[in-house]
């Protein structure tokens, strides 16, 4: 476990390198962008002694440098500004659309997983046969059309068409759910009603699908190819000369060693999920991040920019973190790596 | 005489592949008396790992064969035994050693765990701790100084030896009464290999199980074996005391397979015919000394 630990260290202080140099980044990035942050705010309308004064209360006339100092200074109190979008903290604007995004992109995570594996699992053990061929199919459709297109196909089919899941929304408005985490699926059972969980679950359904459908695949598709190959190791035959039942075998010698690049396609696959939200998030008019994410970057709302980018790195590189430490804790090579001899 | 422990009758198989029918065995006989140490020695591709696998009835669970003649286990024949009896057979009355040691063990489990799966095959019910004694008795045999290290390591953090002792006491902690070897140690180097299969030798003795030996290796044969059958294209050629074989080689492929063997003394390695139409005479059999 010591080498496991030592790992999360590592990582942890490799992240937060990686998130300083993406706040440098981004914060010069916002900041080349054509266009004046006060004017845009402002209107047309605005005179010009007013854009200038509001560019003084940006600090937008000191250097970039002194800009950035600022910034750093904000941060260390755990401030990222004011959102001239919302003329509210960004902070607070973050607090409210990040949970709606991080539950559907969990959501649609854990339907990757709880599909995409075991479809590839029973495509490898069922190799050639109807199961194979019929899963390689679904996979190939969800991998080579974006989720975007699945959420209009999805909304079509399943709520215009057959109306069985609401076409938009997180949650029926009759519903009030108190806020505690932002989940609403958390806290609809925290506060016992179980009508507003089955509602908010509902809503749920289809964008997380068509967010998860390409993820599926791939998870689907890259865990059948190692589970095939993994099948021809010699262990695997050693496991059938002693005679064990072939589900064991399907599962501890052809999954197991081969779930370690399926893990890290799904981390990928997660964070770049993160980012297909955005489109999946306006068809089904889902209150989350992605939406408030390009709001402000067309309206050049710089403090926003710069915290959602951060937030939606820093989540990026927290999955990655968790799917290090899975594989970690499956392959024995990177737990024993040091503490073994 | 009592009855073989493995009676094989004129075994034939045939591969169904995209491009037609191939056969790899085309009528093989052969029998393992108990106890008894019995090679199958040929080049690659002579149908000798096949013909193990049929015993151990992992053919027979591929649709893509067609396999005829008979496969007596102990007086049972293999195909009047359902699948499941057949695996009931596998890891307890017969069991295999095979190639690679380090690749053949599952490289995410401790060795202590699969060791357990291994003994549980034969008593379900036994407990981890008492599994873990039998298995480290047992590795104490195969002369593995520290057993509760190695049971408690990964295959990666032990030596190709090790591991090739940890399979040896794998293959007999159940007691079988036949031990199929196929090609044992061949990927160790020399001198490990030889250490491995006097050890092998000695507790496969100490079990009172047959072998059988499957081998390109001649000295292996001559060292390892009572009896020899030596298979070409899925036919075997020669068969008899394995003295007697090696001072009397009667069969133009047995004396080719001699040839080959390169030696020091000579230079470079002698080519052997790739067909060669005495290789498809008719088999040599030795009488057996009376």
């Amino acid at each position: 476990m010591r080498a496991v630990f030592r790992l999360l260290v590592a990582r942890l202080f490799v992240s937060l390198l990686v998130l300083a140099g993406v706040s440098v980044l981004i914060f010069a990035i916002a900041r080349v962008i054509p266009g004046d942050p006060a004017r845009i705010a402002l209107g047309p309308n605005a005179t010009h002694e007013q854009v200038a004064a509001l560019r003084g209360q940006l600090r937008l006339d000191e250097s970039i440098w002194s800009q950035y100092a600022w910034f750093v200074n904000d941060l260390s109190r755990g401030e990222l500004g004011q959102s001239l979008y919302t003329n509210r903290p960004v902070v607070k604007d973050i607090a409210q659309f990040l949970p709606a995004t991080l539950e559907l992109v969990i959501v649609a995570g854990i339907l990757m997983i709880c599909a995409g594996l075991p479809l590839g699992m029973l495509a490898a053990k069922y190799r050639g046969g109807v199961i194979d061929n019929v899963v390689r199919l679904l996979s190939l459709l969800g991998v080579s059309a974006p989720s975007f297109v699945w959420a209009v196909i999805l909304m079509l089919l399943f709520a215009f068409y057959l109306p069985l899941f609401p076409i938009a929304g997180r949650i029926d408005t009759a519903f009030e759910v108190p806020g505690v985490t932002g989940f609403l699926l958390v806290d609809s059972l925290l506060d016992g009603q179980v009508a507003a969980f089955a509602d908010a679950l509902r809503h749920i359904a289809l964008p997380a699908l068509a967010l998860a459908l390409s993820g599926i695949g791939q998870a689907a598709r890259l865990t059948r190819a190692n589970m095939v190959e993994t099948y021809d190791r010699p262990y695997v035959e050693m496991a059938r000369s002693y005679g064990f039942p072939e589900w064991r075998i399907a599962r501890s010698y052809a999954f197991k060693p081969s779930l370690i690049p399926s893990l890290t396609i799904i981390g990928l696959d997660f964070a770049a999920m993160l980012g297909n939200a955005f489109l999946v998030e306006a068809i089904f008019a889902w209150p989350g991040l992605s939406r408030y994410g390009v709001a402000v970057i067309l309206r050049k709302d710089l403090n926003a920019i710069v915290g959602t980018v951060l937030i939606i790195s820093a989540a990026f590189l927290i999955a990655n973190l968790i799917v290090d430490l899975l594989i970690a804790l499956i392959n024995p090579r990177i737990r024993h790596s040091r503490d073994a001899s | 005489m009592s009855v073989p422990v493995l009676d094989i009758r004129d075994l034939r198989l045939a591969f169904q592949g995209f491009d037609g029918r191939t056969e790899a065995l085309k009528g093989i006989s052969l029998s393992v008396n108990a106890e008894e140490r019995v090679a199958l020695v040929g080049e690659s591709g002579s149908g000798k790992s096949v013909t193990a696998r049929a015993v151990l009835g992992l053919i027979q669970e591929r649709r893509d064969t067609e396999l005829t003649g008979s496969i007596a286990f102990e007086g049972t024949e293999l195909a009047r035994l359902s699948t499941a009896g057949r695996r009931r057979l596998r890891g307890n009355r017969i069991s295999m050693i095979f190639q690679d040691p380090v690749s053949s063990l599952n490289p995410v489990y401790r060795i202590g765990a699969q060791f357990l799966e291994v003994i549980r095959r034969r008593e379900p019910r036994i407990s981890k701790r008492e599994g873990c004694a039998r298995a480290a008795a047992k590795l104490s045999e195969v002369s593995i100084t520290e057993p509760e290290r190695v049971l408690s390591s990964y295959p990666f953090q032990l030596s190709g030896g090790m591991c090739q002792r940890v399979m040896i006491a794998m293959a007999l902690i159940n007691a079988p009464s036949l031990l199929i070897a196929d090609e044992p140690g061949t990927a160790l180097d020399v001198t490990v290999q030889d250490q491995t299969l006097r050890l092998m030798r000695q507790l496969v003795l100490e079990h009172r199980a047959a072998v059988l030996l499957i081998s390109h290796n001649l000295g292996i044969v001559r060292e390892y074996s009572d009896r020899l059958y030596v298979i070409y294209r899925g036919r075997i050629v020669e068969q008899g005391a394995t003295d007697s074989v090696f001072r009397d080689p009667r069969h133009a492929y047995t004396r080719a397979l001699l040839d080959a063997v390169p030696r020091i003394t000579r230079t470079g390695i002698p080519v052997v015919g790739e067909d060669v139409e005495a290789f498809s005479a008719p088999c040599e059999i030795h009488a057996e000394a009376a």
